[in-house]
């Protein structure tokens, strides 16, 4: 895991009136143990990680305990499944996953579950990654909400608003018999705020106090004729439902505000950033008392017309802030508008940016141009400097993209790769999400395609036998067993694709902070396993299977090579094996210190570069890109350029020797070994050696 | 409205660089203080090395529960109180985004540089300069606080965001005070001792007024220089000081350092004859120059070809005491510590039989050459130059340099090395400017083994194909030689930034069926 989560724990045990400080994902899962829930599960991904990987930390003495169960879904659409405990039984649980990713690959099982709707409160916490930092296609989960009719929750984002919303979202669930999203944007997700706690709530149905009955109602099946019945309540019964729990519970909030001729509707995410704004264009003041109304709308999907009605109600004009597109708000806003004859005049997309992140500048521009002239003045005021650092730096700034960590067991297969392809001529690489999709970028630049987790292989599938040379999909250990495996290898062994597999297993779901996954040993929970990739590819009827330690460069050149230059024909499977080097610098580096402390003997490796024999030619840098090999000013006084430079935090893995071997790039590089304690016979030895050496020393 | 107004702190670092922890101390810092505060970041992939920003906010008056002020999530440009980067690039980034106004914001930044791969993968020199990054922080921030905080760090055994949190401590931009942050940082529990230390060190740098102040650059006076190199040469430092005596007769004060270290290090490479054989060229180029500038730059460019780097260069540079010790040194070893030091060589046969006299270097070659035309065998080796044999074997190839004067290797490198020095008479007869991007264009020739043999081949057909005949046309058409001087500096830029002019070659000993699709100079070798 990336870090201990101890604090966090401990925060989950709180009880009524005590204060918890943390992130909101933090007062959310607390949030959910106050609900009562009888199980949860999901899949990693920023910016819900944090979710499974404090319950995992929690499992022992607090999940059990409570008889909460933990699932380790396999991937979003088991996680979505796993809600289908609540179908038949009153059962309260709740999964997380990044959205709009995570959303997609649990469609199918949404659909049913929505379908045959619940009674025991389902949830469902999705990082809506979208926006700066997001890492995913740009796409909201809005829809999703309205084609299957799930609840869609955008709070306000304050901790006790999360922590309400994640409680009243069990309620309209059991009102409606729809599962709820609540969703998450990255920066709310690591805000970093305080809320008064309730105490935790034993689940009524749980692993210790388990079902003795099963429930069977045909109804309750997503299958024909249930099917029709269901579509038929989702509209007539279940949506009304959930609008009257809205309006009772008042989920939505409105700001009076003194100027009733105008007004906003806005997404309760957006709140903080249009009173900000407010305040700066002379309309609010700090503590969020706007003169403007504004309808926040905790609770996106569904909409409660007579609330709208009644904001639109004596109002000229409304500006509707809805981030992203399509503007289901706004248009569902305008066609109740006119329904009803109304004559405000309806703005949104007109005034702001139809798609991307609302950030400040954003929002600023919008309200300044619907408030008028004066907003519009202090607008100008607070921006005249806009542009001008631009101008000021004269050249635009180098990028500073994500890059493989120093001594990455993953970049050592690309500089292979790089090497390789430059050897045998470059061809089709079907790159994956993970770590590994850092080789797209400079200075690796290898991977043509990204077609979501785990799909890579089969993207190469219509590619491969219309290329003229091996094509090459990567492949890393969590991609494989969240569906690489069956959409990705047993596709192609069924389809007799010849071409090149790369599994870079390094036995964590890395990317989203090292969680464990069936190539860990362990789940979650602790509990052991024996999941293997490379007997489960051999299962698939696979025989030329290589495993290399991707440490040793030549090797694993040798092997591609053979990969790209064998006659045998179908799938080649190479599985580059090394352990996330992050993940071992955490239990390494304390070991070191310790018993470098009780005086014991450590050897501690690290690699240099001598400046003088450096010509600067940089090719180790474009074949290597480790953060540790950088440059320094050149300390010859007749060389202008800078030298390549191994810096501290080397952790002596050896790539750069290696890639400078095997491309054969210059003899600047060598390994500095250094024994610490290493006892009265070898430093004797060492001190003869010196002795010797000594005396034919040059200065 | 309330005239109080949230304090806004924007932070830029790079992933594992403790900007969170940072961030940490001051919402701690301000929950101490009993102000109410808000952090967010995005953290993206934190630890993967990309660029992390964090946002905090707080409310420099104490509230009643339930009376909250709003906190935004975002900055706002143009509403910035603080911009803190732990290094310099991420600064400079802020103000390129608009999120430093000079009205408000006081930017904290560590001056040290933490390259992009951008700029680290241009061969020469792709870095942005120091000046350009600080003089746009100044230019857009109310205030700039600037220091190593890296060096400092080292200097004061703490962390660079401890530094930081002191010089915002100090900055009086926030209404925590010192005392809250220390116990911030004790809350925190981790390395209290090392980050307080840090704190302190932080504010008092800041209260002392140093930061900020750009570091001053001093280079050493000549005769000071002189000596230490004399003595580095031993027996043969009374040749050097005799030749750089003639050299200080004969040339106006602004060349003597660079010739100095030329003869010093044309000595130390090869003897006398071969430095006197520079200050011939160096003459020949300085009788056409009205400056210094044209002959400055030929001369250091000359030098560094002269000492080219073959296989007893290295050898000679990798069996040097003074190596060892900076080795030693970089690593920190201790005392009583053991130093192994491995060298990866990997000499190919090019290196070797370039070192034979050309009468017999030269058919070998060439039926080396047709043998392998994808390039030589390489020899690769793992060196343990710390022990006795391993020394000796790289020693005794350091012994071979009488071999170097007859040399075919020495005869490749000097065909080419003429040709470029006629190209820059010609051109110093014609414009100053002209004269020195050709003198330049010896840069381009650098690397080893199969880079360097094809950056060599470049370079003469750049000079034969695409610089005399430029010259020649400015000449003709009497324009003067602008476009000729830009097309140069444009074709140099090209060599140096074109991947393929340093393309990859097959590994060591390693045979493949496969033609390549790429062109032939994928082929080659490297030197060792």
């Amino acid at each position: 895991m990336e870090r201990s989560f101890a604090a966090e724990v401990k925060q989950l045990t709180l009880g009524e009136g005590q204060v918890l400080r943390g992130e909101g994902i933090l007062a959310i899962t607390k949030a959910l143990l106050q609900s009562g829930v009888s199980y949860v599960g999901g899949y990693p991904g920023a910016p819900v990680s944090h979710l499974l990987d404090v319950l995992a930390d929690a499992n022992e003495s607090l999940l059990k305990p409570m008889g909460v169960y933990l699932d380790a879904s396999a991937n979003e659409a088991a996680a979505a499944a796993l809600l289908g405990a609540s179908i038949n039984y009153p059962m309260r649980g709740a999964v997380t996953w990044k959205s709009i990713v995570g959303t997609n690959v649990a469609a199918d099982a949404l659909s049913n579950l929505s379908s045959a709707g619940v009674i025991g409160g389902a949830l469902i916490v999705v990082g809506e990654d979208y926006g700066a930092g997001a890492s995913v296609i740009q796409e909201r989960t809005h829809a999703f909400a309205l084609k299957s009719s799930l609840l869609l929750i955008d709070p306000r984002p304050t901790l006790p608003t999360l922590a309400r919303m994640v409680e009243e979202a069990f309620g309209m669930s059991e009102a409606s018999n729809l599962p709820a999203v609540i969703s998450l944007r990255i920066r709310a997700a690591h805000m970093r705020g305080s809320m008064v706690c309730r105490d935790n709530v034993r689940p009524a149905v749980g692993m210790n106090s388990r079902l003795e009955r099963h429930s069977f109602d045909y109804g309750r099946l997503s299958h024909p004729p249930s099917t029709y019945v269901q579509e038929a309540q989702k509209f007539e019964r279940r949506l009304p439902a959930a609008r009257r729990y809205i309006v009772e519970r008042g989920l939505n909030e409105t700001i009076p505000g003194e100027d009733k001729s105008i007004g906003i509707i806005l997404q309760g995410g957006l709140t903080p950033t249009a009173l900000r704004a407010l305040e700066l264009l002379g309309m609010a003041d700090p503590f969020g008392q706007s003169r403007v109304p504004m309808l926040v709308l905790n609770v996106i999907h569904p909409l409660v017309p007579d609330q709208l009605l009644g904001f639109l109600e004596g109002k000229a004009r409304v500006l509707v802030l809805e981030e992203g597109m399509p503007s289901f708000i706004e248009q569902e806003l305008k066609a109740l508008a006119h329904d009803h004859g109304l004559t405000t005049r309806i703005h949104g997309k007109d005034v702001v940016a139809a798609q991307g992140e609302y950030v400040p500048e954003v929002v600023l521009a919008a309200l300044a141009r619907f408030l008028g002239e004066d907003a519009e003045r202090r607008r100008r005021v607070l921006t005249e400097h806009v542009g001008r650092g631009r101008a000021a730096l004269r050249t635009p700034l180098p990028k500073r993209p994500p890059a493989f960590c120093t001594g990455c067991p993953e970049r050592p297969v690309f500089s292979a790769l790089k090497i390789a392809q430059r050897e045998l001529g470059e061809t089709h690489v079907a790159a994956d999400i993970g770590c590994h999709a850092f080789a797209t970028l400079p200075p690796f630049n290898q991977g043509n395609t990204i077609l979501g987790y785990g799909m890579s292989v089969a993207s190469a599938s219509a590619v491969a036998p219309n290329f003229d040379r091996r094509v090459i999909s990567i492949l890393g250990d969590g991609g494989f067993w969240h569906s690489g495996l069956t959409a990705g290898v047993a596709n192609a062994v069924y389809n007799k694709q010849d071409s090149i597999v790369v599994v870079l297993e390094n036995f964590y779901t890395s990317a989203t902070g090292q969680q464990a996954n069936p190539s860990s040993g362990k789940n979650p929970r602790g509990d052991r396993v024996t999941m293997s990739i490379a007997d489960t590819i051999k299962s698939l009827g696979v025989s030329w299977i290589k495993t290399v330690n991707p440490y040793r460069v030549a090797d694993t050149l040798k092997v591609i090579r053979e990969a790209m230059t064998t006659a045998a024909g179908g799938l080649k499977v190479i599985i580059a094996r090394a352990e996330c080097q992050l993940e071992r610098q955490r239990r390494v580096k304390p070991e070191t210190a310790k018993r470098l402390r009780a005086g014991e003997r450590v050897e501690t490796p690290r690699f240099g570069v001598d400046p003088d024999v450096c010509t600067g030619d940089k090719s180790c840098m474009r074949f290597n890109g480790c953060p540790s090999l950088t440059l320094k000013e050149n300390p010859d006084p007749l060389r202008d350029d800078p030298v390549a430079h191994v810096d501290q935090s080397c952790v002596g893995c050896g790539l750069c020797g290696e890639v400078a071997h095997a491309a054969v790039l210059c003899p600047s590089f060598y390994e500095a070994r250094v024994v610490h304690n290493p006892g009265a016979l070898a430093r004797g030895l060492a001190g003869a050696r010196r002795h010797v050496i000594g005396w034919l020393q040059p200065a | 409205m309330a005239a109080r107004r949230p304090v806004s702190i924007l932070i830029g670092a790079l992933g594992g660089h403790g900007g969170g922890v940072l961030t940490e101390w001051i919402v701690g810092a301000a929950a101490h203080a009993g102000y109410p505060a808000q952090s967010t970041s995005i953290p993206g992939v934190a630890q993967r090395t990309g660029a992390t920003t964090y946002y905090v906010e707080i409310f420099p008056e104490r509230t009643e529960v339930g009376a909250e002020p709003v906190f935004s999530l975002y900055p706002t440009p143009g509403d910035v109180d603080v911009i803190v980067a732990s290094e310099l690039l991420e600064a400079a980034r802020a103000v390129e985004t608009d999120y430093a106004s000079p009205a408000r914001t006081t930017v904290i930044a560590s001056t040290h540089r933490l390259f992009s791969i951008a700029e680290k993968s241009v061969p020469g020199d792709g870095t942005v300069p120091r000046e350009v990054l600080e003089a746009g922080i100044r230019a857009l921030g109310r205030r700039f606080i600037g220091f190593d905080a890296l060096a400092l760090a080292r200097q004061h055994q703490t962390e660079v965001n401890a530094l930081l949190l002191g010089a915002l401590a100090a900055s009086e931009v926030v209404p925590m005070t010192a005392a809250d942050f220390e116990a911030a940082i004790r809350e925190g529990g981790v390395a209290v001792d090392r980050n307080v230390r840090g704190l302190k060190a932080g504010i008092e740098l800041v209260a002392a007024g140093e930061a900020g102040a750009p570091a001053p650059r001093r280079d050493r006076p000549w005769p000071e220089v002189r000596a230490e190199r004399a003595a580095a040469l031993g027996t043969r430092g009374a040749e050097f000081l005799s030749l750089a005596a003639r050299a200080e007769s004969e040339f106006p004060e602004a060349l003597l350092a660079v010739l100095g270290e030329a003869l010093a290090r044309l000595i130390d490479y090869q003897d006398a004859r071969h430095a006197e054989s520079f200050l011939e060229s160096v003459r020949r180029v300085h009788a056409l120059d009205s400056g210094t500038r044209l002959t400055q730059i030929f001369a250091k460019r000359l030098a560094v070809w002269m000492t080219y780097e073959d296989a007893i260069r290295v050898a000679d540079l990798k069996t040097r005491r003074g190596r060892f010790e900076r080795i030693r040194r970089e690593q920190g070893a201790p005392e009583d510590a053991v130093l192994v030091v491995t060298d990866y060589l990997k000499p190919d046969l090019d290196e070797l039989y370039g070192l034979l006299p050309a009468s017999i270097g030269g058919p070998i070659a060439r039926w080396a050459e047709q043998r392998w035309p994808e390039g030589r065998p390489t020899i690769g080796q793992h060196v343990k130059t710390t022990s006795v044999l391993g020394f000796l074997r790289v020693w005794l190839m350091a012994r071979l340099r009488w071999l170097r004067p007859s040399s075919l290797r020495r005869q490749r490198e000097f065909a080419l090395m003429s040709r470029w020095e006629e190209a820059v008479l010609t051109a110093a007869r014609l414009d100053e400017s002209l004269a020195c991007e050709v003198a330049e264009l010896a840069t381009v020739v650098r690397g080893y083994g199969e880079v360097r043999r094809r950056l060599s081949l470049a370079t003469r057909r750049f000079l034969d194909e695409t610089v005399l005949p430029a010259i020649e046309s400015d000449r003709q058409a009497a324009r003067g030689y602008d476009r000729s001087t830009a097309s140069i500096r444009e074709g140099r830029r090209h060599l140096l930034a074109d991947e393929n002019a340093t393309r990859l070659p097959l590994p060591s000993g390693e045979r493949t069926s496969v033609r390549p699709a790429a062109s032939p100079s994928l082929r080659g070798r490297g030197q060792g």
